[in-house]
């Protein structure tokens, strides 16, 4: 009997995930569960559908929704148009490692502490507070989340293509277009994800740098929220959740063969 | 065979989450429950409810003890009985509002704003005091006990402030529920703080005079102060900036046509229609061009630190800050650089009155409640003017203790002037203790209408459309690259072109 036993629970790889399996089930499957039952809730819990008839017919919830997409894909766009040639050159010094932890260094402080230093310094410069001051801080914010991906691609690219574009009588922008470009495109896919997926999201780097004046799509979340409007804030969070998995399958489409970068990332 | 497994491992897992989703709602609120009787069931414990930083912690220094430990020594003294405070806080009437409604706060004492008891008792979520007291009466007369300083036990006015009384007397003596009960509020709770709402500002950038001139109008930067552009805070609260709203609109004709006819600050803060959240919406889209922006817990640090000059507030934070301002050396009479303005009078441009709006927070005990005795002591030793005016000289606010009982007390008096306050000053300041008219309306709990209120908001919030701005940062990003790309290939073409010879 007791080897039976014995034989059946084998201290296999499988029993190490069992914490973070129900781990997840509490912290995230179950949250998810909650929001997706509030959604279709009224205040005095009826089934109702008059959740999302509010949210879709409400002018200011799209104008806000499209707000906070054009916030992601511009934050998204200058961080890529900054950490490509930054992860490029760095993929190509010696000393590039150290240099990279350099960047993402602020990483390690927590995220508000930042937005709130950054906030001080733009009052003590005299900055008008904005939307020029919430991209900037969006873009301090994410940037390490693109360089990471990009160097990690970029340095991984084997050199035999490069020497090889080389031999061939390729000047250097031409093998960069025909080589390390096409072959870094899956660092900037992991990269567009990482930064694009969160910006929309943010509410706290918009209010402390605005002081509350831009409202993006995370701060009407947090309004509704805080304002007893469980349905109507359930119905926001699951129009994120699907922006967040519409964009990773578009990603994903591009990024077929990016798996062997992405093992090396994690 | 192999898929089969699979989904049906997927129904399994999917099955488990459900039922750890159903099982977990009952579990939170168990937790909750054992949390909050703490102390086990032999022990006497009252559980508080209040506002964050809204009792007077006491001071070390000055020996002076917390009024929580005073209450205990109090209890103890006339009931012969040691009892435990369990002192929890919430930080908006939302937070404590969604609690109680669903039954999730098993408390003895809450301290809710004016609009949030209205609220809890048309729910049917408190407990009458008269009530309470009559069912009381042999335990408290047997003990040699008076609750003399509660309003709310049949007993006239108490230790509470007459005005402030009539006003909730006038607004709220019989609200009616849903289901057609009427209440009347001053049966269910006794004020503890009370104040209006209006500018906090600086005196280097602000003259009196200006205030004088302008009213609301400053908030709106009327004038056109080069200084005082975008250097205005708002309320990121939804309430009290529609109400500020509304007050501009009146001071300026600015009020939709049909509503040409309201004569007092009560009749006009509780319209919520649809043409009245236009009118507001249309004002406070304009007034974001003119301010720093919005805040609940900066505000009184920026006004301070000088990083913006003119802040709408509540009438005890903004005391406070006044207060925070003093500088020895100061131009100003009396000392501090800050001013404490609430709008009255009439304008003189368009010689419309000036409304301004007045709240107040008040006891209440909820039908959770476990602990009565307690509770109702608790409330009376709050009215008591000595302690009164500790909470109130602690946080800021004005207390609504009798102010004529206030001003005869001598431990009243030896207690402000031991916090070097001038007695005649600090009950003379009109911030402090404003003169109660109807210039001053209440605002009531707005329903249904809320859902519209924070729809409006949202909107003046986030402008009218799609920020124009970032399409033109999004153009320039986009044709820069796409100019860069192109002047690649352009150079790419030339070289491939045969040289001339």
């Amino acid at each position: 009997m007791k080897e039976s036993i014995r034989k059946k629970f084998r201290l296999t790889k499988k029993a190490f995930s069992v914490p973070y399996i129900l781990f997840l089930l509490l912290f995230v499957v179950v949250p998810l569960v909650l929001i997706l039952v509030n959604a279709f809730l009224d205040s005095d819990n009826n089934l109702t559908f008059e959740n999302f008839k509010t949210f879709f017919t409400s002018s200011s919830s799209l104008i806000v929704l499209g707000n906070s997409l054009l916030v992601g894909v511009i934050t998204t766009v200058i961080c890529l148009l900054i950490g490509y040639p930054v992860a490029y050159i760095l993929s190509k010094m010696s000393s590039g490692k150290i240099l990279v932890l350099l960047y993402v260094l602020p990483m390690f402080i927590n995220f508000l502490i930042r937005t709130l230093a950054t906030k001080a310094i733009f009052i003590a410069m005299g900055v008008e507070l904005g939307m020029g001051t919430v991209l900037f801080g969006m873009v301090y914010n994410y940037l390490p989340f693109m360089i990471m991906p990009l160097h990690t691609t970029i340095s991984s690219i084997d050199k035999s293509y490069i020497e090889a574009a080389q031999d061939l009588g390729a000047d250097r922008a031409t093998v960069f277009l025909k080589t390390t470009l096409p072959l870094s495109v899956s660092g900037i896919m992991s990269g567009i994800t990482m930064v694009f997926i969160p910006t929309i999201s943010t509410y706290a780097i918009s209010q402390l740098l605005s002081n509350g004046k831009i409202f993006l799509f995370g701060d009407s979340i947090q309004l509704s929220f805080e304002q007893g409007l469980y349905g109507v804030g359930s119905i926001m969070s699951l129009v994120m959740l699907a922006f967040v998995l519409i964009s990773n399958l578009i990603m994903n489409k591009f990024n077929k063969n990016g798996d062997a970068v992405r093992r090396s990332l994690w | 065979m192999r898929k089969m497994s699979k989904m049906k491992r997927c129904i399994v897992l999917f099955a488990l989450c459900a039922l750890l989703a159903l099982s977990l709602v009952p579990m939170l609120a168990a937790c909750n429950d054992s949390s909050s009787t703490e102390g086990g069931s032999g022990r006497n414990v009252l559980k508080v409810y209040n506002w964050e930083d809204y009792i007077d912690p006491g001071d070390s220094e000055a020996g002076r003890d917390s009024m929580i430990n005073d209450f205990k020594k109090y209890y103890k003294q006339v009931t012969g009985q040691d009892i435990d405070v369990v002192y929890t806080t919430f930080d908006t009437n939302e937070t404590m509002m969604t609690k109680v409604l669903k039954n999730d706060a098993n408390v003895d004492l809450i301290c809710p704003s004016e609009y949030a008891i209205e609220k809890l008792l048309t729910a049917g979520k408190l407990a009458s005091q008269k009530e309470i007291y009559q069912e009381l009466k042999p335990t408290l007369d047997a003990k040699g006990i008076q609750l003399e300083g509660m309003s709310s036990i049949g007993n006239g006015y108490g230790m509470i402030e007459p005005a402030v009384m009539d006003v909730i007397t006038n607004m709220f003596s019989s609200v009616v529920a849903s289901d057609g009960k009427t209440y009347d509020m001053t049966e269910y709770m006794v004020p503890y703080m009370w104040g209006t709402l209006g500018i906090l500002y600086n005196k280097n950038i602000i003259s009196q005079e200006e205030l004088d001139k302008y009213g609301w109008g400053v908030l709106w930067n009327i004038e056109n102060n080069e200084k005082l552009e975008n250097k205005i805070l708002m309320k990121d609260s939804v309430r009290d900036t529609y109400a500020a709203a509304l007050f501009y609109m009146y001071e300026y004709n600015l009020l939709p046509q049909k509503y040409g006819d309201i004569q007092n600050a009560q009749d006009l803060i509780n319209i919520t229609d649809d043409e009245m959240l236009a009118a507001a919406e249309a004002v406070l889209t304009e007034q974001r061009e003119h301010i720093s922006g919005y805040e609940v817990d900066f505000g009184k640090d920026d006004m301070i630190n000088e990083i913006v000059y003119a802040d709408f507030a509540w009438s005890g934070d903004a005391l406070w800050a006044v207060e925070e301002s003093y500088d020895e050396e100061s131009e100003y009479d009396d000392g501090c650089f800050l001013g404490y303005y609430c709008p009255t009078g009439t304008n003189p441009t368009t010689g419309k009155e000036r409304f301004s709006n007045i709240w107040y927070d008040g006891w209440v005990i909820p039908k959770s409640v476990s602990n009565k005795l307690a509770a109702m002591l608790f409330i009376d030793f709050m009215c008591r003017p000595e302690n009164a005016i500790r909470n109130s000289v602690a946080i800021g606010y004005t207390c609504a203790a009798d102010r004529a009982l206030l001003e005869e007390s001598e431990d009243v008096c030896a207690f402000l002037e031991d916090q070097e306050y001038d007695i005649e000053e600090y009950f003379g300041d009109i911030g402090r203790y404003p003169e109660i008219n109807q210039a001053l309306g209440v605002m009531r709990d707005f329903g249904a209408r809320n859902e519209h209120l924070v729809d409006m908001w949202q909107r003046a919030k986030a402008g009218s459309g799609v920020d124009n701005s970032l399409w033109i940062v999004l153009a320039v990003l986009v044709g820069g690259v796409g100019i860069a790309i192109g002047v690649y290939f352009a150079c790419q073409a030339a070289k491939l072109r045969p040289k001339k010879i």
